[in-house]
């Protein structure tokens, strides 16, 4: 029997988080809350230097401080087997593996205390001597290597440069974006011990199925010997999808010492532990017919890499899906130099991608004479224009005219510099956006037990998204019964696996998970002859049952492989105003209109708060975030919140979000993922807004009022 | 409990007030409240997001006014009434507050959801003028990072219950 979302009873409605008074009560535990029986405090030690060989350690004084247990070193700690590559990349290289210093900030050792304050007073007193080398940091340095087509995505149709050569309007332009940290508020946390030679773990992961595994390898121990723990998660936006180093060595620390071992990074310490997005660097040409038909494009993109690394993160993937355009040539290069190492980062690449095409696309309706909205909608993609096969649902056309609409774009003056308020000139800008389809296998298992109350389990995560209240509605709607009787274990791999929350793929994967469940059960349950209007309590109570399983399973990358539709990702339009004062440089983001197509909508309370969040991240992309490297030493200069300026409450307007579209057809619930398409359009629209309203275009993120002045 | 670290450390005797209840400790003079808090008095609702008095995830009320907790020795803190997100509720009843971050989905994380909280009750303790318009509301909240991005929703939570 297959279960189906044909009613919107519960599933769309916008019931309060189902977690929230937990969160505003201060009852929701995060890995840091946690502390377990014997438990001992770790610190790090980290290099302080960008490039070169440790030449001594001396740990001798460390280990005679107070309280100190354990300092291990790359020259006294136990080796572990290298991480495996998975879905998400290989993990970097492992952590205390030789000598070698590849980045600023590495973590060279680890000390363990009694007490925190011992083991971080300890830490300081491990002495290093290196052989520092010359960092490359620079990503024109001509010793640094470049890998091309790294992920071997780069596409090309049609004759690009000949397209080029012909057409009635070219744009040419080079734009770059600085690095930009998670930082979530969450300390990343480690709270490890070794049971009975299990390893469980209380960590900050996005990821915990992929993290098992990995652990599992590094320690040379099954699977099932590993056990992750994350019911919440303190904020994430990618930094939780790799298996950082902090993580490995608490565990080791924790095995080495038999006790249970805790370690909080500091906030310094999470901007160069955790990832982060890679500064990058993208020439786009467009060719364009002079009614505003492209014809031609042309997209390379250079960014940073950790020296060695591979994040599978392409910024040019979704380029040939965005625009009908019949010549197109993708090209995708990465430069390893001496950084921390790289992350994901929310809609990583794609918010790369967006800024150079949406910008370029407002700079080829200047130079055509045409609406900026109108360049979108003439070369509209009505089928995939990869594939050629119809999209399994697309309504970016209502998001853009919606989205129009709404803002009052029809009575914006197209000239630069055409509006004033008192000392402040005001431009209004948009963009648009197409996220990629993504997809990973999601387990699920679905209870019901005796006293009629549901119980879904899975690894998967709520990171603040809404997983746990969605997958409430979800189980609640399929099975008929209220969202007070679903409860919903998720965040621990003792679950069947799921995948990351990440790539928007995970509402949409677990959401197919628990509808085939759903199917299997109520085929159970339909089994045992229930009576008319009779309670599942009541029906298991006459059959001596305890409780009713059943297994749900969902391949949506696999579906997709052969289906006659293009799985659509989300859609999105963006319009923004600005506001610019001349004199001092400020741009301060005065009406933001978000309008998403993300398939059918789980709840449309905590899907706006998705669609807010990614336009907030997208103001602090826009205007404010990087993260400075000291180009002597690669040290993050500013790292701390004191000094990488995220936006605070009176950064931001009010945001006008409405969610357009039908149900996707592809996906069995209809739903396309939401967490990243609110970001994608807000920095090309805010660039787009500051050029309308000083006439002057900024090519480089973010826009400081240093770029301004 | 915490203890010396090194030569110089020393502890002191304290006697913390928290949510109506009396903490006597014997702590290192250098303990921050916020440390006391989660780690002696087992209070891990306050959170923990720099250390540095940065991000307002910390936020405490001492005498019903708003301090960041990672920046107050917890030896400041002797005789003071100290009020902790754990202690909001009264009989069980949750604060205005607390009902209004729920309604108005004021979170996502739920990370800085108790500074936040701290924070806005501690504003309908000021005068009326520093909430008269969303942006005097913006402004008093701009000391509490929120990642996720619920600053217009912490707004309309807010001026929801001041208006009241």
């Amino acid at each position: 029997m297959t279960a189906t979302l044909n009613k919107e009873n519960i599933i769309g409605q916008p019931i309060d988080r189902v977690d929230a008074r937990r969160k505003v009560s201060g009852a929701a535990p995060y890995p840091s809350d946690f502390d377990l029986p014997g438990q001992v405090y770790a610190a790090l030690i980290s290099s302080t230097v960008a490039a070169g060989r440790i030449t001594r350690i001396d740990r001798s004084a460390a280990e005679a401080a107070p309280g100190v247990l354990a300092v291990l070193t790359y020259d006294n700690a136990p080796t572990l087997a290298d991480p495996p590559t998975n879905a998400l990349g290989s993990t970097m290289r492992r952590p205390l593996k030789d000598d070698r210093i590849l980045h600023y900030g590495q973590h060279i050792g680890i000390v363990v205390a009694t007490t925190r304050a011992q083991a971080l007073a300890a830490a300081e007193l491990v002495e290093v001597d290196y052989a520092v080398e010359e960092p490359v940091l620079d990503m024109d340095d001509p010793r640094a290597r470049v890998e091309d087509n790294p992920f071997g995505m780069e596409t090309s149709r049609g004759d690009v440069v000949a397209a080029l050569a012909d057409a009635d309007v070219t744009v040419d332009s080079t734009y770059t974006i600085g690095a930009e940290t998670n930082s979530p508020l969450g300390l990343f946390t480690t709270v490890a011990s070794w049971q009975g030679g299990r390893l469980v773990v209380h960590d900050t992961t996005q990821a915990p199925s992929f993290m098992r595994k990995a652990l599992a390898v590094m320690f040379g121990v099954p699977e099932e010997s590993v056990r992750l723990l994350i019911p919440f998660l303190g904020g994430g936006f990618g930094a939780g999808l790799r298996l950082w180093s902090h993580t490995v060595l608490t565990a080791l620390a924790a095995r080495v010492l038999d006790r249970p071992v805790k370690l909080v990074l500091s906030r310094p310490q999470m901007f160069t532990s955790v990832g982060h997005r890679a500064a990058s660097r993208q020439r786009i040409r467009l060719g364009a017919r002079s009614d505003g038909r492209l014809v031609a494009i042309d997209h390379d993109a250079l960014a940073a890499n950790g020296i060695g690394d591979n994040l599978p993160s392409p910024i040019v993937a979704g380029t040939p899906s965005a625009y009908a355009c019949d010549n197109l040539a993708t090209h995708e290069r990465r430069v390893h130099l001496n950084i921390p190492y790289t992350g994901f980062m929310r809609a990583p690449g794609a918010i790369e991608e967006h800024f150079a095409l949406e910008s370029a696309l407002d700079e080829l309706a200047g130079r055509l004479g045409v609406d900026p909205v109108d360049v979108r909608l003439r070369n509209y993609a009505d089928v995939h224009p990869e594939s050629g096969k119809p999209w399994s649902s697309k309504a970016l056309r209502e998001c853009i005219e919606v989205g129009a609409e709404q803002f009052g774009w029809s009575s914006r003056d197209p000239a630069p510099r055409s509006t004033h308020d008192g000392d402040w000139l005001v431009g209004q800008g948009m963009a648009a956006a197409t996220f990629e389809f993504y997809a990973l296998d999601c387990d699920v298992r679905l209870t019901i037990d005796r006293g009629g109350n549901a119980i879904l389990r899975s690894a998967a995560t709520d990171i603040g998204t809404g997983t746990y209240t969605i997958t409430a509605q979800l189980v609640a709607e399929l099975l008929g019964i209220e969202v007070e009787r679903v409860r919903v274990e998720i965040g621990d791999t003792d679950q069947p696996q799921a995948p990351q929350s990440g790539g928007s793929g995970l509402a949409g994967a677990l959401a197919a998970a628990v509808q085939d469940a759903a199917g299997a059960l109520t085929e159970r349950l339909a089994r045992l002859d229930g009576r008319p209007g009779e309670s599942f309590a009541s029906l298991l109570d006459r059959h001596g049952l305890d409780e009713l399983s059943a297994n749900g399973h969902s391949d949506l990358a696999a579906a997709a492989e052969d289906s006659d539709v293009a799985p659509a990702g989300a859609f999105g339009a963006a319009y923004v105003e600005v506001g610019v004062d001349e004199d001092l440089g400020l741009v301060r983001v005065r009406r933001l209109v978000s309008v998403i197509d993300g398939g059918r909508v789980f709840n449309r309370k905590t899907a706006r708060s998705q669609a807010i969040g990614g336009a907030v991240m997208g103001i602090g992309a826009a205007l404010l975030e990087e993260a400075a490297y000291d180009p002597n030493d690669g040290r993050v200069a500013n790292g701390t919140f004191g000094d990488y300026l995220v936006p605070v409450n009176a950064d931001v307007p009010d945001i006008d979000v409405t969610f357009v579209g039908e149900p996707d057809t592809f996906n069995p619930t209809g739903s396309k993922g939401l967490g990243e398409i609110g970001i994608v359009c807000i920095p090309p629209a805010i660039g787009n807004a500051v050029f309308h309203a000083t006439g002057r275009r900024v090519r480089d993120l973010p826009i400081t009022l240093d770029k301004m002045l | 409990m915490s203890s010396a670290t090194t030569a110089r450390s020393t502890e002191v005797t304290v006697e913390l007030h928290v949510n109506g209840r009396v903490y006597p400790a014997r702590l290192d003079s250098t303990t921050t409240l916020l440390d006391a808090l989660r780690d002696d008095l087992h209070l891990t609702g306050t959170k923990k997001g720099c250390d540095q008095g940065a991000c307002g995830a910390c936020t405490v009320l001492r005498d019903g006014k708003r301090i960041v907790s990672c920046l107050t020795l917890a030896a400041q803190c002797d005789g003071s009434e100290i009020t902790t997100i754990e202690g909001l509720a009264e009989d069980g009843v949750p604060h205005p507050v607390q009902d209004a971050f729920v309604k108005h989905d004021a979170m996502q994380c739920g990370y800085c959801t108790a500074g936040q909280v701290m924070s806005a009750v501690s504003l309908l303790g000021e005068d009326e003028d520093r909430r008269a318009t969303d942006d005097d509301i913006r402004e008093f909240m701009s000391g509490n990072l929120c990642r996720c991005a619920a600053y217009p929703n912490i707004v309309a939570a807010i001026r929801e219950v001041a208006g009241e």
